[in-house]
């Protein structure tokens, strides 16, 4: 009672990417409040973009240190979580590119004031004349920062606490599409209770896990598996919690069934971001939870979530078939690749852990170019997202036709593209962990999923352009350089792979301290 | 047998990559920079191949001088390297290839040079030649790659790349028919590679040529023959060999030059150099020979039935094409000695296949674009160029004495009837009479198009000569055919020992070699002579009712109605069906209700009803599963 | 800090007083979630939803958390309760919201698995902790209750601490943006101007009739009538479609007696 309370020496270089993003975040805020509207849009993007840069080289610097657990034990900066929160950092770069773009209509593809009610006169007003919301910014970098806690949490409960400080500028960001509001709105909606709702499961399964272990950092929980006297049921029923709230994040059949919708009803750039950055950070998070804390429980896990593997595989690529708004589609295949994902996951073994790695940094590139695409197919009420709109895009704009043909070319995991190593890479891995049955059910589900991704590379080729058939827009720079950046990355990572796949081996194992 | 390995490459031969490079780097200048290329870009494309050429000469000649000419590797890229699976991907520069890079640029460059005249009038041509170089770039790759990835690359590449051509006048319905047509029976050939591929991966853990080639005696005789049987469906896919040949003929919708380079003289030689390159899997299992030799003599046999009974003079080229790489795929599939008997073949085959294609293409043109030789005649006295040339061709490919094909055929038939046992006189007299039947319709088709009565439509008044970007090719093509073969015949057995090594088993042939070459002779000039004698007072203008066999080979040997009956119309009720569950699936989301319609999509549809308080429900179903199957496993 | 005391010696077994206080709490807890969720008006919810957290926060208070139990009743029950009564009383409170389940099933099914977790998770636990004896409390309340809680927060937990503001401040944020509505300074107008232009010449001072007032139709697209029978486009909204009143409509129905 007399001693004093003595600070946890906090290694701040470590922690600088975290700490520049909040700080950037902070400092965007009030960029809100002092800077005059008509610059304000400049200095929140160019804000953020050297935010993330330096984040980034501080990321790089770091990487060429030992692995660190800091305060105390909460946060571990280690190999794995050092290429984790790279892969966002630079995903988030690009996402902030398609975030940041205006030319492709006034204003951006934000809203100017969400306040004002949807459909109203006031709101075709500022649709059509009103610059977008520039409070996007530092939303984003809050959402990137906690996404870099949570991949890099070493503790269930800085986890909690990074899962809700990277969802909830989500949820926000997901309400302020500048058309369709209604939708946008909704998904919004959807997402925040939903998110509530898993988040409340996460919650409970840490208190289980509490009662379990007696601590809730994965060190002392691997111990006490090993040589806790408490009934195993804690055990178990605590960890099905905690899937249950991460599998929400990772798009995971059952919790799957907000992703199409708020895939559908945020700005395409939001999406985007989601599907790159939150997959990131989910299954990040559910890596070290896994192969930190509870690797002894593999037998059980594999089961369990090998199941549900194998559903969301198959679920989402059977419901891709029949989608017929683009947006939808790649929700669905976003879903079925979270499967894909769980197969590295449930290997439990170092390659397992580096060809997840791979495949979150492919993917992430290539559906960050396929958004980019979205958001240029657009008529005169904003992005045309219906499949029927996109037939006969080949004879309209052969260009974006083609690369976007390449991009579904890489989603199906066609050779030569970064679809084929990644998959290939989390395949071996699963059967090395002998793991055949999930890989089957992989490769049946890839099959399948080539189906729909066929069908829109089939009607935008051979069918005729309709009168309906949207034109494309030219790009803005920043559009333009985040689909290149996307698509020379699936090339790239197609053709010659083992850079990054050094680099994800090199990164090693979660530290476990 | 004593392990294959390749030196690293140096020196010039370092640079060896750039045979590919230039052709694709002139490809993606042509095909990008679009309408601004218009005015030049035939040329560049010309340039570039013909640069390739030298440069193929200068390797060539810096190879000879070698002291240890088995071939020069050269490593490009890793490409994934995952634990202890490895895919390193590079180039191969070995006498084998050393003769395709040759034969493919130089052909290639007179090809050029005679588009450059043949489309000179059409608006495509800029994206034509790109198409061509993209062509040329892909055979190089096949041709260059050191092991099996690469070589499906350049496989696919130049697939692609004349699906393409085949279908470069694609308003014409026949042409993209056509174009379809040849890319469907490739996936089947293609199909069977990927899966020989796999099975090295599965077998052997690499693709690499060495390590494939040194490693198949490891394997057991069942997998190596299922290998060599899938590499042989590969091969057959693309050369049009007996069952997958029905997409060769209908390739010639293209325009002639492609017909000439991609469809006569280097893609269809692919299969060739496909199982030429694998001998060592095909040596390891007598049983894969012989079927590469019955489906060679099937093959030959068939194109020279069908090909005399066709009337369209690229068709009838087309099945000689067919009938001639049968031979081929006879002398690879004999094994030993013959690899380079069939390789001489191929080269020989090249020019004067090519040159009668141009001279083809050349008829056509100052025909008003006729192709039926019912409607030719006495041409020789207004195209003497082209008369000429097609003539050496014809002689050539009949297999006069001191033309090239006389070099290079007989040995192919003598070597025939080498082969042990009954199956000597089975294959023997199959080749035989194929050269017989050759001289036939070759003879036909020279006859009525160059000689007798003039049977022209009404519009051609007066048929004219090319210019002469289009006849320089032509006689340059001739002048191959007459000279190649001695020349051939004599060097090139011994350029490829190192591929083949030196020492063959020879058996004596059940006939002599005097007797065999007599006899393949009397067939010949028989064919010949029948056919001068029943043509040369012309022919009927329309078809006229015929005998059982015509009949059959008029409609290829009933070839394409089996395949309709068997792959076509199943194949139609499937995708009928598919499509049916597709329209039924997306009209009832159209009309907003999921509900009982067709498909399991559908069905689970319906748990995303939009309603949030549906997905917490399915949520929590989740979460209960999720717990019990958590509690099941670990206490059931 | 006598309280903590008698607590810290209460805890490791249930006692009479504890015991009584629980099973007599417990039911009024269930039954409070229950209400939230069933009662028909949004403000009884509310109520049911602070009965509820009241007796949360006097289990916290039994089980040795004296700090997390008065934050319960402080905090969520005092502020965050009242304030969220204080935006349903503002916003309007509306009894008359359709509770009829539209998807057929929902409902069954939401019980059925409500009562299947609950039932799961009850037996799980029950099983688990039914012959296990809580330990540890003792050393974790040591140095009190509230300062073994700072000791927590203020080393091991202090980064995530201080990341919850980020969360603070997002939440701020987007308040701003879903709600506030910023208008340009010219939309600004004093009371005075107002008034000078409501009684400007040509403007009609009065409310504006609502629709189908003194109409021949109860179509929202109908304009009301003014006293003098002139129809008048300011009842309408201005994203329907004008009607045009055709002789027929005009004509009297017979219905003025």
């Amino acid at each position: 009672m007399n001693d004093k309370l003595q600070l946890p020496n906090l290694d701040y270089a470590a922690l600088s990417p975290m700490l520049i993003l909040f700080g950037v975040a902070c400092i965007g805020v009030l960029v809100e409040g002092f800077v005059p509207r008509r610059i304000r849009h400049g200095v929140q993007l160019s804000l953020s973009l050297l935010g993330l840069v330096a984040a980034l080289v501080m990321v790089i610097r770091q990487g060429s240190k030992d692995d660190v657990v800091t305060a105390q034990t909460a946060v571990a900066i280690d190999g794995p979580g050092l290429f984790l929160s790279a892969a966002i950092i630079v995903l988030g770069i690009v996402s902030l590119l398609l975030i940041g773009e205006r030319s492709l209509e006034t204003g951006g593809a934000f809203v100017a004031q969400a306040a004002v009610t949807a459909n109203t006169d006031a709101d075709r007003d500022q649709a059509a004349r009103t610059t977008g919301a520039t409070e996007v910014f530092p939303l984003t970098m809050f959402a990137l920062a906690g996404m870099l806690l949570f991949c890099t949490a070493n503790d269930l409960l800085v986890m909690f606490v990074a899962l809700e400080v990277f969802s909830l500028p989500l949820y926000l960001l997901c309400a302020l599409a500048r058309r369709r509001r209604l939708l946008s709105q909704e998904a919004a909606l959807k997402y925040f209770l939903l998110g509530s709702f898993a988040s409340a499961f996460f919650l409970f399964g840490i208190a289980l896990i509490y009662g379990y272990a007696g601590q809730v950092d994965f060190k002392a929980i691997d111990t006490a598996i090993q040589n806790s006297a408490n009934d195993d049921i804690l055990l178990y029923v605590g960890l099905a919690m905690l899937a249950i709230g991460l599998l929400f994040k990772a798009a995971a059949v059952p919790f799957h069934v907000w992703t199409p919708d708020v895939y559908q009803g945020a700005p395409t750039p939001v999406t985007a971001l989601m599907a790159a950055c939150t997959k990131v950070a989910a299954f990040g998070g559910l890596l070290r939870l896994v192969y930190v804390g509870f690797h002894r429980t593999e037998w059980e896990l594999q089961q369990v979530l090998g199941t549900v593997a194998v559903i969301t595989m198959l679920v989402g690529a059977i419901l891709a078939v029949t989608q017929t708004d683009i947006k939808r589609l790649l929700a669905y295949s976003s879903i079925a690749n979270a499967g894909y994902l769980l197969l590295g996951v449930l290997s439990v073994s170092e390659r397992g852990l580096s060809s997840s790695m791979f495949y979150l940094v492919a993917y992430g590139f290539t559906v960050l170019a396929a958004f980019a695409v979205v958001t240029l197919v657009r008529d005169a009420d904003g992005e045309a997202t219906h499949l029927s709109r996109w037939a006969g895009l080949g004879r309209r704009s052969p260009l974006y036709a083609s690369l976007f043909t390449f991009i579904l070319l890489a989603f199906a995991g066609l050779p030569l593209t970064s679809g084929f190593t990644a998959k290939f890479g989390i395949f071996a891995a699963a059967i090395d962990a002998g793991q055949t049955w999930l890989v089957i059910a992989g490769v049946v589900s890839s099959a399948i999923l080539a189906f729909p991704y066929l069908r829109v590379v089939v009607m935008m080729w051979l069918s005729e352009p309709g009168e309906t058939t949207p034109a494309v827009s030219i790009p803005g720079a920043m559009t333009a350089a985040a689909l290149v950046i996307g698509t020379v990355a699936t090339l790239v990572l197609g053709v010659a792979p083992s850079v990054l796949i050094e680099a994800t081996e090199h990164a090693g194992i979660f530290v476990s301290k | 047998m004593e392990p294959i390995a390749y030196t690293a490459a140096n020196g010039w031969l370092g640079t060896f990559w750039l045979l590919p490079a230039i052709p694709l780097a002139s490809a993606a200048v042509l095909l990008l920079l679009g309408k601004r290329a218009d005015r030049w870009g035939h040329w560049l494309g010309v340039l570039s191949v013909a640069t390739s050429f030298v440069l193929g000469l200068t390797y060539f000649f810096t190879l000879r001088g070698l002291e240890n000419r088995s071939g020069v590797e050269l490593k490009l890229w890793d490409y994934i390297g995952v634990g202890d699976f490895k895919v390193d991907l590079g180039l191969l520069f070995d006498p084998l290839s050393a003769m395709f890079v040759l034969l493919i640029t130089g052909v290639g460059s007179l090809i050029h040079l005679y588009a450059v005249g043949y489309m000179d009038h059409d608006p495509g041509r800029r994206k034509f030649f790109g198409y061509f170089n993209l062509f040329v770039a892909a055979m190089l790759l096949l041709v260059l790659g050191n092991n099996y990835v690469m070589l499906y690359f350049g496989w696919e590449g130049v697939g692609l790349a004349s699906y393409l051509l085949i279908s470069f006048w694609y308003l014409k319905p026949s042409a993209a028919t056509a174009g379809k047509k040849a890319f469907l029976m490739n996936r089947v050939g293609d199909a069977g590679f990927a899966i020989a591929i796999f099975m090295m991966f599965a077998y052997l853990g690499t693709v690499d040529y060495a390590e494939v080639f040194n490693g198949v005696h490891k394997l057991s005789s069942g997998v190596v023959l299922v290998m060599a049987l899938l590499l042989l469906l590969g091969a057959a896919g693309k050369s049009g060999q007996f069952p997958l040949q029905a997409w060769l003929p209908d390739a010639m919708e293209g325009p002639t030059p492609v017909s000439a380079l991609i469809h006569a003289a280097t893609m269809v030689t692919a299969g060739v150099y496909l199982i030429a390159r694998s001998h060592p899997i095909f040596d390891a299992n007598s049983t894969a020979q012989t079927v590469v030799v019955a489906v060679g003599a099937l093959t030959l046999l068939m194109g020279c039935i069908i090909g005399a009974a066709k009337d369209d003079i690229k068709r009838v080229l087309a099945w000689s094409t067919v009938s001639q790489i049968g031979y081929m795929f006879l002398g690879v599939g004999l094994g030993g000695a013959a690899y380079a008997l069939a390789l001489i073949h191929l080269l020989a085959h090249g020019f004067f296949k090519a040159g009668m294609f141009l001279g083809a293409g050349s008829v056509m043109h100052g025909m008003h674009d006729q192709v039926d030789i019912r409607r030719f005649g006495g041409l020789w006295k207004y195209m003497k160029i082209t008369w000429v040339t097609f003539g050496l061709g014809w002689l050539a490919i009949i297999g006069f004495p001191g033309l090239s094909g006389f070099f290079s055929k007989e040995p192919i038939i003598v070597a025939a009837f080498e082969r042990e046992g009954w199956t000597a006189w089975l294959f023997g007299g199959a080749a035989l009479l194929g050269a017989g039947l050759t001289a036939f319709y070759m003879t036909r088709l020279f006859w009525l198009t160059f000689h007798g009565p003039e049977r022209w439509t009404d519009d051609i008044r007066h048929p004219h000569e090319s210019p002469k970007i289009m006849t320089i090719p032509l006689i340059l093509l001739a002048l191959g055919s007459v000279g190649a073969g001695y020349l051939l015949s004599t060097s090139v057995p011994e350029w490829l020992t190192p591929v083949y090594g030196s020492e063959h088993t020879e058996h004596e042939p059940v006939m002599s070699h005097t007797v065999i070459t007599i006899l393949s002779l009397v067939m010949t000039f028989a064919g010949a002579g029948l056919a001068i004698a029943l043509f040369n007072k012309g022919t009927a203008l329309a078809e006229q009712p015929a005998g059982p066999l015509v009949v059959a080979a008029r409609k290829n040997l009933y070839t394409d109605s089996f395949n309709e009956a068997v792959f076509e119309a199943p194949g139609r009720y499937l995708t009928r069906a598919l499509v049916y569950i597709d329209n039924r699936g997306i009209d009832g989301l159209v009309n907003g209700l999921a509900a009982g319609v067709g498909g399991g999509s559908g069905r689970l549809r319906r748990a995303q009803t939009g309603f949030v308080r549906s997905y917490a429900l399915s949520i929590l179903g989740g979460a209960v599963l999720v717990v019990a199957a958590m509690l099941a496993v670990t206490f059931g | 800090m006598n309280l903590s005391l008698e607590l810290l010696a209460a805890a490791g077994d249930v006692k009479g007083g504890e015991a009584a206080t629980f099973w007599i709490l417990a039911p009024i807890a269930v039954l409070g979630a229950l209400g939230m969720v069933w009662a028909r008006n949004a403000v009884h919810s509310a109520l049911f939803l602070v009965i509820s957290m009241l007796c949360l926060g006097v289990f916290y208070v039994l089980q040795a958390g004296p700090f997390i139990g008065m934050v319960q009743i402080i905090v969520y029950t005092g502020a965050i309760m009242m304030l969220f009564l204080f935006v349903l009383m503002l916003v309007g409170r509306d009894s008359s919201d359709s509770l009829i389940e539209t998807l057929r099933g929902q409902r069954m099914v939401a019980i059925l698995l409500g009562v299947g977790l609950s039932l799961l998770m009850g037996i799980a636990l029950y099983r688990a902790l039914g012959d296990s004896d809580p330990k540890g409390l003792t050393e974790a309340n040591a140095a009190g209750n509230v300062t073994g809680l700072a000791r927590l927060i203020f080393t091991k937990y202090v980064y995530v601490f201080e990341v919850t503001s980020a969360l603070l401040i997002t939440a701020a944020v987007g308040a701003m943006i879903l709600a506030h509505i910023q208008k340009s300074p010219e939309e600004k107008i004093s009371q005075p101007e107002r008034m000078l232009k409501r009684f400007l010449p040509g403007n009609y001072p009065a409310p504006k009739p609502g629709p189908g007032v003194f109409s021949t139709s109860d179509s929202v697209a109908t304009p009301a009538r003014l006293p003098d029978g002139t129809p008048s486009d300011r009842s309408i909204s201005k994203i329907l479609p004008t009607r045009e009143l055709t002789s027929a409509d005009v004509a009297p129905k017979g219905t003025e007696k």
